[in-house]
């Protein structure tokens, strides 16, 4: 009965802020209610009957929670989960508001948090957590965390809140230092020597581990081939279909694996949890496939160098591409490492940092047709279709020199009926890719009517 | 011929893309008609016959000691080519590494190549922000700053004077240190992609040492305009 109150303002604020604005103002409930119930979280997050299980780390944890919650769900556990957009305090809040009863009560035998790196150990300062599940430290957003060790350290704060277990990928070496620190269960999971010597990038850690871990000290990943990955799981194989190709995908799969079988005991099933990892709707890259104004688009969400260097090599060749880097990028030092040059050409850069994203694009030889800093403007005119009879595009042949230039001659396209379309890429019915940072992908959404993502 | 840019310990010393520096050099180059190439230099062993400029980055704490041991791997040649007026850009902990030396709060310090003057002492939390430094010469270089220490013993000869910012700090208004070709910066990431006046100061050292001539190219026009507008962002309109 404490918060009956609490949650009754914030269902009225909610409503209020639904009334003013569609679809809006989802952070303001979980705001007002802290301000007037600063008890309410740490009350609801620690009144599950199994307890509260976070993920955390720099990449990866959308999906690994996406698939801890599947494997729970698959072996009948009512799971209370965060939409990955919720996962700093206010939203945080309010996605429990929004689940919870008149008396504040959120119906559900476990809570699966998805945690955002940099508020975890905030959030989490005085809640309890029954197992921390790290993915991994990334560079990532340089510009907010200034120093990988920081995040590390959040990380850290994040692990001492396990009461039961932390899960730690072990071919991380700065999850493995702070795993020294831990005083409850360790349990692991990496890759084996096989996939990680068939990653001829790494796999984006900000420091690995120089040896990889033996088939007894967790869930290795033995093998991936396309979306189908191997899981070794005490000395036996079980194999899984993937959201998407890619390593990290497997890896995730393994941490959600190895944290369910932790969190279930004796109850885990391993061909239960295999089969819910494997009946996971696909992905693209480490993105999403939308049918807007009446054309299929891929979106793909920049989020830091590792998974920016992944949609660059998964998206490579002919596509119809826009790129927009918004003002949640304060600055974009840290993602120039990425090998942009696969992109081959970008039909247009938008956002508030277009011309910061211009500047990469063009000194990793990738031509660029149009900046357009009005995001608006931009995806209007990209995503517009063509007309026939209308000159719409100059059609740009790019050949690499020896020397890794780019030489450029330009040729005026005549379109002559809808099929034969802008760009090379539409003419070999591929679909147009949109490639954002974070503020960005709010934006596009908002613009074109999508709805947020969980 | 081919202009030769090596980068000193990239795996270590590239956290921000302060390496990247290499291949905005190199693509300039190209865009001028001229061969470039960019050699990632882990220890002495990976060294070409000639080096035309040298890029060394930023890099974390925690890896200070084995950057310093690559480092150390090259000091007479970096001492040699401080000597011969090849360019040298060292951003951030690279260049402390390059200083006399790094000193800590908590430990010993650790000494430097003693490439360039002036040492790098603690400061009470992180710098990090905006950074526009005016030159006599380049005019406005813009950049981003994010370091954990100050920087001394640069008063007499430092890269500009600092109009936003904090820079080499200790109230000393001034950012960086210059000796000869040798750069030192906390500008951070690909300076010299935002700062074309920079670069081609650089690349024309680099070509006059190899008797060559640089004109900047059509496509060098092109990231030049893109570089003036993402200043324009910082610094106000044209």
């Amino acid at each position: 009965m404490r918060y009956a109150l609490a949650t009754a303002v914030g269902r009225l604020v909610r409503l209020a802020a639904r009334l003013r604005k569609a679809g809006g103002g989802s952070a303001i409930p979980g705001f007002v209610v802290n301000r007037i119930a600063p008890g309410y979280l740490k009350h609801a997050l620690e009144s599950f009957p199994q307890g509260l299980v976070i993920v955390s780390g720099s990449s990866g944890k959308s999906t690994t929670t996406k698939m801890l919650v599947a494997m729970l769900r698959a072996h009948g556990v009512a799971v209370f989960t965060n939409p990955s957009t919720a996962n700093i305090r206010q939203g945080l809040t309010s996605s429990l508001l929004d689940a919870a009863d008149w008396r504040g009560r959120v119906p559900g035998e476990i809570a699966v948090l998805e945690m955002d790196e940099g508020h975890g150990a905030l959030i989490m300062r005085d809640i309890d957590a029954r197992v921390v599940c790290l993915t991994n430290v990334m560079v990532d957003q340089i510009d907010r965390f200034h120093d990988s060790e920081m995040v590390t350290g959040m990380l850290r704060r994040l692990a001492a809140r396990a009461t039961e277990a932390v899960v730690i990928n072990a071919d991380d070496a700065s999850l493995a230092r702070l795993a020294t620190d831990v005083t409850v269960a360790i349990d692991r999971y990496g890759a084996s020597a096989a996939v990680f010597a068939a990653s001829p990038r790494g796999l984006g850690y900000e420091q690995t581990v120089t040896t990889r871990m033996t088939t007894t000290e967790g869930i290795v990943v033995a093998s991936t081939q396309g979306t189908v990955a191997e899981l070794l799981d005490d000395g036996t194989l079980r194999s899984i279909t993937l959201p998407a190709e890619g390593a990290h995908y497997a890896i995730d799969a393994a941490a959600a694996y190895a944290t369910a079988r932790r969190l279930l005991g004796n109850r885990f099933e391993p061909t239960t949890s295999t089969e819910a990892l494997s009946a996971m709707p696909p992905v693209f890259g480490r993105g999403e496939r939308v049918f807007v104004r009446g054309q299929e688009v891929d979106l793909v969400l920049v989020q830091n160098p590792a998974s920016f260097q992944l949609n660059v090599d998964s998206v490579a060749g002919a596509r119809d591409i826009l790129c927009a880097m918004g003002s949640d990028v304060r600055d974009p030092s840290y993602l120039w490492p990425v090998d942009l040059s696969g992109l081959g050409r970008v039909s247009i850069v938008s956002g508030s940092k277009s011309a910061e994203a211009a500047l990469m694009l063009a000194y990793s030889g990738v031509v660029v047709d149009r900046v357009e800093p009005d995001l608006a403007h931009a995806l209007e005119e990209f995503l517009a279709p063509a007309t026939p009879g209308e000159v719409v595009a100059e059609q740009v042949v790019a050949d690499t020199t020896a020397a890794g230039d780019v030489a450029v001659t330009t040729v005026g396209h005549t379109i002559v009926s809808t099929a034969a379309a802008v760009c090379p890429a539409a003419a070999t019915g591929a679909v147009k890719t949109i490639i954002f940072t974070a503020d960005a992908m709010r934006r596009t959404r908002a613009h074109l009517g999508l709805t947020e993502a969980e | 011929m081919t202009l030769t840019i090596v980068t000193l310990a990239p795996s270590l010393l590239n956290t921000n893309g302060d390496s990247e520096n290499a291949r905005v050099l190199a693509r300039r180059a190209e865009w001028a008609g001229l061969e470039a190439s960019v050699i990632p230099v882990e220890s002495a062993a990976d060294l070409p016959a000639r080096v035309d400029a040298v890029i060394v980055g930023s890099g974390n704490d925690s890896s200070l000691e084995r950057a310093r041991e690559v480092l150390l791997g090259v000091q007479s040649n970096l001492r040699a080519w401080a000597t011969e007026g090849v360019p040298i850009l060292a951003v951030g902990t690279g260049w402390e590494l390059l200083s006399w030396g790094i000193e800590f709060v908590d430990a010993a310090p650790v000494e430097g190549l003693g490439i360039l003057p002036g040492r790098a002492v603690p400061h009470d939390g992180r710098i990090t922000g905006d950074l526009v430094v005016s030159h006599s010469t380049f005019g406005v270089l813009v950049g981003f700053e994010n370091h954990a220490r100050e920087y001394c013993g640069a008063e007499g000869s430092p890269l500009g004077r600092v109009r936003t910012g904090h820079g080499n700090g200790r109230g000393s208004g001034q950012e960086g240190v210059v000796m000869g070709a040798v750069y030192g910066t906390h500008l951070h990431g690909p300076v010299l992609a935002k700062n074309p006046t920079f670069a081609d100061h650089l690349l024309g050292l680099m070509c006059e040492r190899s008797a060559v001539p640089y004109r900047p190219g059509e496509r060098t026009r092109q990231a030049d305009g893109y570089a003036a507008d993402a200043r324009a962002v910082l610094l106000g309109p044209r």
